[in-house]
């Protein structure tokens, strides 16, 4: 694919009814991934909508400056991300992202030095194996990405997710590479510390506070 | 574990982000040819990370995609 000829102008000379067109078929299609995002970015469905259609009302208002050929998804999460931060969060009363970014790693979920490898690793046998946490419901594996702080969550779901690179998340948040970069490392950390916990809840593995009585126990019985 | 286990196990998300180039990724890449431990590593947060991918999906609800569709039809916007 070339990036010159029509791929490089804006659409100023569409008329209304072709914008239009062009809009439902480009667009539209990402309807279901920008819902998703925008479900795991409110954590409930009916802001969710209201983002989503939010979202779509100003890519078709803002369709005219898209240069065709450039990332369509890329720009349409850009402008859902947009929204978010400048309405929803507002609303939410939200902490600052500042504040968010500022606190010591890990120190409110104990996280810092969190493996979810070695965790599964002691808890099953050496190798670890991935099984344990298929049990996992889907509602377990959102919640715990629910739990993160905003700028965390939305870093890890565009990247773990969505698989844009730091460079796209980067443009989509407006903020440097190595905050992304650092959202990254932290937010996985502690999502997979929330993901290792609802294991142990569900009793997929073990307590660490009773793997001991456990260990205990079997050799008793054998 | 020898000090390049340890230069992996810093960069693994950095490295299975795609974002871990130059040097440093020729040096992870020749290592995860010959290390089991780090393999095994490796393979698991690559699993994870498919099943975070996996689970976090969700449809838009149908009344959602027909207000959206029927407002651009209208010309109000999306």
């Amino acid at each position: 694919m070339t990036s010159g000829g029509a791929g490089g102008t804006v659409r100023r000379e569409l008329s209304a009814d072709q914008r239009r067109e062009a809009f439902a078929q480009e667009a539209l299609p990402f309807l279901d991934q920008i819902y998703s995002a925008a479900l795991r970015y409110t954590r409930n469905p009916a802001d969710a909508e209201d983002l989503t259609q939010e979202t779509f009302a100003k890519a078709f208002a803002a369709f005219h400056q898209f240069r065709p050929g450039t990332n369509l998804r890329a720009w349409l999460y850009r402008i859902l991300t947009n929204t978010y931060i400048n309405a929803y969060r507002k609303e939410q009363r939200q902490p600052a992202e500042v504040s968010a970014d500022a606190h010591q790693p890990g120190r409110e979920d104990g996280s810092s030095d969190f493996s979810l490898y070695d965790r599964v690793a002691e808890a099953t046998s050496a190798p670890a194996e991935v099984e344990v946490l298929r049990h996992l419901t889907d509602d377990e594996v959102k919640d715990a990405l629910a739990q993160l702080p905003d700028t965390f969550r939305m870093a890890v779901y565009l990247a773990d997710v969505e698989g844009f690179s730091y460079a796209e998340i980067a443009d989509i948040m407006g903020t440097p590479v190595g905050t992304v970069m650092s959202r990254l490392h932290r937010g996985r950390r502690s999502l997979h510390k929330a993901l290792y916990d609802y294991a142990v809840r569900r009793g997929l593995l073990p307590s660490p506070d009773d793997r001991s009585d456990r260990v205990q126990e079997a050799s008793d019985d054998g | 574990m020898d000090d390049v286990c340890g230069e992996v196990l810093r960069e693994l998300q950095v490295y299975l982000d795609g974002e871990c180039s130059g040097p440093l990724g020729d040096v992870i890449r020749a290592h995860l040819g010959d290390c089991p431990p780090c393999i095994d590593r490796v393979d698991f947060e690559r699993e994870v990370r498919v099943l975070i991918a996996s689970r976090c999906r969700d449809s838009a609800p149908t009344d959602l995609v027909q207000r959206i569709m029927g407002s651009l039809r209208f010309g109000t916007g999306a």
